[in-house]
């Protein structure tokens, strides 16, 4: 039976969906899974780690691992595989998990794949399903190590129902501080906002809502429907939307429920952040525009007048 | 100060890519050099400009990487190492990592700036492995680099919880995103003079690699065993006309027919 330790995905203190994701794909393929929480005061976040579907729980708690820093998480990780001896390491997908998937592969001489979408065991083999070339093309990938580590993509997995698991905490010396790169400051993102990487709905601005006034349109859809609030590349580099909203290749990959491209003509780039959503609506003055080729519902019109009615009709329905 | 950085050609990701047979299908396909490496090109000649260091880059595999290699002299960098050995066709990101460790410890680097990713494989290992290999500090997905003196930078990365503002001793190695610059075109002056730039031309042997190596340098453990086309979206429901009707029917669709709101 193969063993799968999945890392804790923790953010603000919370535990996030996806680490039960993780563990009930890695239940469903027939593993022993244990889980393995970084942090600091995390201690309130075990039981959730059990009832994530975890049989053991590798625990790092202390203050110095407050403020991610790269070197010391991926100890902590490298650290909890060796002691479970574990086959396969999972993270899931943040900045986190792609900066210490590669450094753990390296410490314990395994194979490394980022961005999966499945995994299976056939016999010996291991092999993973990964998308490439900004989403244009799916890649099946051999791995021919004895050890693994992965980075899932967003959204791949789905929740089980009913899962359990065995309380069965083992606690992790704290690691080395990385004296080589120091974290000096965290500025943190805008406190109350909604997560993009979590939202059930993201909706995103490009350069069609033009300005700062624009912007603030989309913004009271979005506060409306306790959407994460994301962006096109274009409005980013013009200063209207923070780098860490920027929708695409290079920065998100989001996969909601319901994904809204208000004034996004669609390029390439984009498109690989967004296109696992499960629906997608469009809204462009440019009935060419080729984010009209991906999404499921599409409004050709000036979003000046279309967003004000799209807050309104769905006041309506909603009251 | 001395920075390498790497560039690696790509296939460009705005064409039509098909796949026939489990193989991405060559015809029609044209290359161009990693936009993320571009953008460490870019800032590895910002440091050039503003704090005096001198640049080198390196290119593993990707067969004639002259005018990639050229185009980056024009844009500022100084000299240009390119890696081919018929044993790195398959190479994953653990042996391109290897290979960049043997480039390192030949030039006395203080800085290795990489893009965060290769847009052919979207993988963002390589880097991040040069510098566990190299036992360096690493800082990736990187937005801004000052330099604060001779041994020591100072970074911002995009991280989950905000940016976080990084020291870094060098030698060091960061991963940049593309908010970190916009790269410059290179000027006529810069490709003329590129023209008459040597390319360092090398293979593994010359860099003390065997791919018989008991260390396995060479040996990837990973293979693709196949490529197969993306699920592709299909275009759905596309309305035009009076937006207030428009806007109305497209929001009971939503609720009655798609229920995500």
């Amino acid at each position: 039976m193969a063993k799968i330790l999945v890392v804790a995905d923790i953010k603000n203190d919370a535990l996030k969906d996806s680490t039960t994701e993780l563990l009930s794909k890695a239940g469903s393929i027939g593993a022993e899974t244990a889980v393995v929480a970084i942090g600091s005061n995390i201690e309130a976040l075990i039981s959730g780690l059990v009832n994530a579907g975890s049989d053991t729980q590798y625990v790092a708690d202390d203050p110095a691992l407050a403020i991610f820093s790269a070197g010391p998480y991926a100890s902590c990780v490298a650290d909890a595989a060796k002691q479970f001896e574990a086959d396969q390491i999972w993270f899931s997908f943040s900045e986190s998990g792609k900066a210490a998937a590669p450094r753990v592969a390296v410490q314990l001489e395994a194979a490394c794949a980022t961005e999966i979408t499945d995994v299976a065991i056939s016999g010996e083999h291991v092999e993973v399903t990964r998308p490439a070339i900004a989403n244009k093309v799916m890649q099946r990938v051999r791995i021919n190590a004895g050890q693994m580590v992965v980075v899932v993509r967003a959204g791949a997995f789905e929740a089980a129902e009913g899962i359990t698991g065995t309380e069965n905490v083992v606690t992790l010396s704290p690691p080395a501080v990385d004296v080589k790169a120091v974290v000096k400051e965290l500025i943190s993102d805008a406190s109350g906002e909604i997560d993009l990487a979590d939202a059930d709905i993201v909706i995103s601005v490009g350069r069609g809502v033009k300005d700062q006034t624009g912007v603030d349109l989309v913004k009271e859809l979005a506060h409306d429907l306790k959407a994460g609030f994301g962006s096109s590349r274009a409005m980013v580099d013009g200063g209207f939307m923070a780098h860490n909203k920027q929708v695409g290749q290079t920065g998100k990959i989001v996969a909601p429920s319901l994904y809204m491209a208000i004034g996004i003509s669609g390029a390439i780039q984009h498109l690989a952040g967004m296109n696992g959503s499960k629906v997608i609506l469009a809204v462009n003055k440019d009935p060419e525009a080729p984010i009209f080729n991906v999404a499921d519902y599409g409004i050709v019109g000036d979003l000046f007048e279309v967003v004000p009615i799209l807050r309104a009709e769905i006041k309506k329905i909603r009251a | 100060m001395k920075i390498l950085t790497t560039v690696k050609k790509v296939v460009d990701v705005e064409l039509t890519i098909r796949v026939q047979a489990g193989a991405i299908v060559e015809d029609g396909l044209q290359y161009v050099i990693n936009a993320w490496d571009e953008n460490a090109v870019e800032a590895a000649v910002q440091l050039k400009e503003n704090n005096n260091a001198e640049t080198t880059l390196v290119s593993i595999g990707g067969g004639d990487n002259t005018d990639m290699i050229r185009k980056c002299y024009a844009m500022g960098i100084e000299k240009g190492i390119h890696v081919e050995d018929p044993a790195l066709e398959k190479a994953d990101s653990p042996v391109f990592a290897r290979v960049l460790k043997k480039v390192f410890e030949k030039g006395d680097y203080d800085l290795v700036i990489t893009g965060k990713q290769a847009q052919d494989t979207d993988s963002g290992q390589t880097g991040i492995m040069l510098a566990e290999y190299l036992g360096l500090p690493c800082v990736s997905n990187v937005i801004d680099i000052q330099v604060l003196d001779d041994q020591h930078i100072k970074v911002s990365r995009l991280g989950d919880a905000g940016t976080e503002i990084i020291e870094l001793e060098l030698p060091a190695v960061v991963t940049v995103t593309d908010s970190i610059n916009e790269p410059r075109l290179p000027q006529m002056r810069g490709i003329m003079m590129a023209k008459k730039k040597p390319i360092d031309v090398m293979d593994l042997s010359a860099l003390g690699i065997s791919i018989d190596d008991a260390d396995g340098a060479a040996a990837p453990t990973s293979e693709i065993v196949e490529f197969m086309a993306s699920k592709t979206r299909e275009a759905g429901q596309k309305f035009e006309g009076d937006a207030a009707q428009i806007t109305a029917q497209v929001v009971s669709l939503l609720v009655d027919e798609a229920n995500v709101l």
